[in-house]
């Protein structure tokens, strides 16, 4: 690097930067869009009735369909810029998960003085990386089934004299067989989301006038929070609970 | 006081230097004593149970960098270790990433130069020296912040605890991010933003790193490796936003006579 030298060619690094933008922005882009979508389901609180009203709202004003077209788009790319960066060989990720295991694991488990003298915080965050990646890979599956069901739902009534998304065979479905895929679902959703904003705001320094451990207890207060509404909604989708809000409707 | 444990180590051997040798763990006894360090224990078994094991020690006091070794899996300086923090079986390997030379001992040198010298981590002036000159005044607070990045000992913590810099040969790690940092900070060195662009923002520089985080949690010295790295994202960021618009909106124009209107 010549410091009269300016015209150094920039092309591959430009284009690293911008892989690193879209996995980083498609990544919360869902992420935001999936605590909306909790709201959106969170609506079969109010009982069959509010639900269907804001699945036909949401259909018949054109909204839904661009919708779940950019939402699928963005689950792709996601997938794809952010797999760049799993290790290719499995010698690599054996390595990787070694690493990453001893490092969560107590490495100082001091029989004499109780706190460790050495500078060795507990360490969480690798391990948890190679959780994002097996998330992300039982969402790429479960996850596109999803989409895809919710596609054809989307998109059938415009063809024809059928019902789009409605309670009646969301809780159906979710009754008969989706629950304990749904369930999966959920939780790999909102424990890739969490972690992965909170490891977005490390990385850009979002945080910077918060700690670290305060953007982990966020991390941890979001994950929980979703996760239990996620399950409420869930339960009362296959009709294990009664709808709690549904009075306010009738 | 409770009565003094017999500690176990088991330690990584193999000496790439003799064809005879293959990689194993070899089993150490020893009496603990009170405020024994790593460093004191392997003086120990040297003198007085296996005069042939390899090991770096120099300043014993956290400065100089040469102990770092990985005890029950972390990666930590061995002379700031105490062996009273530690289970009674205690498992020492070399550092992963870089050159073996025996045993414990692993060739950090090497690799600190080649990543210094692939980042240029010195100061690019093009003004001529004037050594009568008065040195130039900066900011108190910027010295600071330089200061801060100049603390790293070069141990290679950072380096052995990362994920990537395990899987990846080309990328700088941490320990190269937080140079680079030091370099861009400082005033006096001329490189512009453009020129540090195809070094730092690319996979082999910052944008290389995934956000494992476990570089700041091993560091002895406690050096701000996440503020550093992230001061490094916004900054290629910021200093390539105006040329990204400007290939979107020439992208535009480009495609904008091919649709009717």
């Amino acid at each position: 690097m010549n410091v009269a030298d300016t015209s150094a060619s920039t092309r591959g690094s430009s284009r690293e930067l911008w892989f690193e933008i879209v996995s980083g922005g498609s990544g919360l882009a869902l992420a935001l869009f999936m605590w909306g979508h909790m709201f959106l389901v969170g609506t079969i609180l109010f009982g069959e009735r509010g639900f269907d009203w804001l699945a036909g709202g949401l259909e018949k004003l054109y909204i839904a369909q661009p919708t779940i077209v950019i939402i699928f788009i963005l689950f792709l790319v996601h997938a794809v810029f952010a797999s760049r960066k799993i290790p290719l060989q499995l010698r690599e990720r054996k390595a990787m998960m070694k690493l990453a295991g001893n490092l969560r694991a107590v490495a100082f488990a001091s029989p004499n003085t109780a706190a460790p003298s050495v500078g060795t915080r507990p360490h969480l965050e690798s391990w948890l990386w190679i959780w994002q990646v097996r998330t992300g890979m039982v969402m790429l599956i479960l996850g596109t089934a999803h989409l895809v069901l919710i596609t054809v739902d989307i998109f059938t009534p415009m063809f024809g004299e059928v019902a789009g998304i409605e309670a009646s065979s969301s809780m159906a479905r979710v009754r008969e067989w989706l629950m304990l895929p749904y369930a999966v679902l959920l939780l790999c959703v909102e424990f890739h989301a969490g972690v992965g904003l909170y490891r977005l705001a490390v990385k850009w320094g979002f945080g910077a006038k918060l700690s670290r451990a305060a953007l982990w207890r966020i991390e941890k207060l979001i994950f929980w929070t979703f996760l239990g509404l996620g399950i409420v909604i869930l339960l009362v989708l296959a009709a294990w609970l009664p709808p709690p809000f549904a009075f306010m409707l009738e | 006081m409770s009565e003094a444990r017999t500690l176990v180590f088991e330690i990584f051997r193999y000496n790439p230097q003799d064809p005879d040798t293959a990689p194993h763990i070899q089993r150490f006894e020893m009496r603990e004593e009170p405020h024994l360090t790593l460093y004191l224990a392997l003086n120990y078994i040297r003198e007085n149970l296996d005069p042939s094991l390899q090991f770096d020690f120099a300043c014993r006091s956290a400065v100089c960098g040469s102990c770092a070794m990985i005890v029950n899996g972390r990666p930590v300086l061995a002379c700031r270790t105490r062996t009273a923090d530690l289970a009674n079986t205690i498992r020492l390997q070399p550092l992963p990433v870089f050159e073996l030379i025996g045993d414990l001992s692993v060739d950090t040198g090497r690799w600190f130069r080649g990543m210094a010298e692939k980042v240029e981590a010195w100061i690019h002036s093009n003004e001529p020296f004037d050594p009568s000159a008065p040195e130039e005044r900066m900011e108190d607070e910027l010295a600071r912040t330089i200061y801060e990045s100049e603390r790293c000992i070069e141990c290679g913590c950072c380096v052995a605890g990362c994920g990537v810099a395990l899987t990846r040969d080309d990328f700088v790690g941490p320990a190269g991010l937080n140079r680079i940092a030091r370099f861009m900070l400082d005033p006096r060195d001329q490189r512009e933003d453009a020129e540090w662009f195809e070094v730092v923002s690319s996979d082999e520089g910052v944008f290389g790193c995934i956000g494992l985080m476990a570089c700041q949690d091993v560091c002895p010295k406690e050096l701000p490796l996440l503020e550093v790295h992230a001061y490094l994202r916004r900054k290629m960021l910021l200093s390539k936003a105006p040329d990204l618009l400007k290939n979107i909106s020439a992208r535009r124009k480009e495609s904008a006579p091919k649709t009717p209107s």
